[in-house]
């Protein structure tokens, strides 16, 4: 299964400004797990201890994945849209 | 009732038909309390001062540095050293003197934030981070207020409208608390998301259109891209996840 994943801004240093990868998986973690392991330097970002890294959000074909974004399904062709949390005023 | 003075300061507002005179007297009649006096809260303050919003609160414990002035609008050179509330105040009620002003320069924390909102309308979320952000989603649901969420980095911006009882509120899709530090920004930013944020305490004042609710809008200054997810209330939110 095919998904395409959309990165943020903050996160597309580490792809080489690509915003979208397409990735394999049956679940969110499987997918972000392929994604990492294409580029691995965005595990640090979007990994902590293993667990999803509370400042990324995830959004599963344009909605909310929270909360247990890691364990939520998806199907070929879903969209995942990787945001970063903002927290200035 | 508006005066004639009124009627003539308001004319081009009171011409659309979504406000009319009708709308215009109940943003007379609203008021809205504002968190932060910076970057966010200097053009969100001036707007609904500029629109007529009767009574509004201003909270913000800061003093003026020469690099708060790229994005702060309300704060100028000759203002340096001052409080951030006074120097709203100034500017503000010589915008609009019929507006009535209260400012409060302290620390917003979960002591004095119920005090603080109490009796408004509406809370504009001008902060800079995300511990007070929290603080003031659990009053407004707590209270029943409106929360307008806005924040901001870079080119980016987001915006959200909280309707406790009925939508999402900011816990129900953020958990983490990003560090507090010195944010990259610039004031073209600020300026988008709390125009966005003006125009929706707007409209839930006089009841109009159809508001941000369950729906995190994001601005992408570099690619020029709005885009827009939907948000779901969580029955397991430890903020309003008992809340009918």
């Amino acid at each position: 299964m095919t998904i395409e994943i959309s990165l943020h801004r903050t996160h597309r240093r580490y792809t080489d400004g690509k915003e979208i990868i397409h990735v394999e998986g049956r679940t969110v973690g499987e997918c972000l797990r392929d994604l990492v392991e294409k580029y691995p330097p965005l595990e640090k970002e979007i990994f902590k201890s293993e667990k999803l890294n509370s400042l990324v959000e995830v959004y599963l074909n344009g909605e909310s994945a929270y909360p247990n974004e890691l364990i939520k399904s998806v199907k070929d062709g879903d969209k995942i849209n990787l945001v970063y949390m903002l927290s200035s005023g | 009732m508006l005066s004639q003075e009124e009627l003539v300061r308001y004319d081009r507002q009171i011409m659309i038909p979504e406000i009319g005179r009708e709308g215009q007297e109940r943003l007379k009649d609203a008021k809205v309390f504002v968190a932060g006096a910076g970057g966010l809260g200097s053009p969100v303050s001036i707007y609904l001062t500029a629109a007529g919003i009767g009574s509004i609160k201003i909270a913000d414990h800061d003093t003026i540095e020469l690099s708060n002035l790229n994005r702060q609008i309300l704060h100028w050179k000759e203002d340096l050293g001052k409080r951030k509330v006074d120097s709203a105040m100034d500017k503000l009620h010589r915008l609009n003197p019929d507006i009535k002003l209260e400012i409060i320069h302290e620390t917003i924390n979960d002591k004095n934030v119920l005090q603080m909102v109490d009796g408004f309308d509406a809370i504009v979320d001008a902060m800079d981070n995300f511990k007070t952000r929290y603080i003031l989603n659990k009053a407004a649901v707590d209270k029943n207020i409106p929360f307008f969420h806005g924040a901001v980095r870079g080119f980016e911006g987001r915006v959200m409208t909280i309707i406790p009882g009925k939508t999402a509120c900011l816990r129900c899709m953020y958990h983490g608390t990003p560090l507090e530090e010195k944010s990259p920004v610039i004031g073209v930013t600020p300026v988008i998301i709390a125009s966005i944020q003006a125009t929706e305490v707007i409209k839930y004042l006089i009841g109009t259109g159809d508001l941000l609710a369950d729906r995190l809008l994001i601005y992408d200054g570099i690619g020029m891209i709005f885009r827009e997810f939907k948000v779901r209330k969580n029955p397991e939110c430890d903020h309003c996840g008992k809340k009918k």
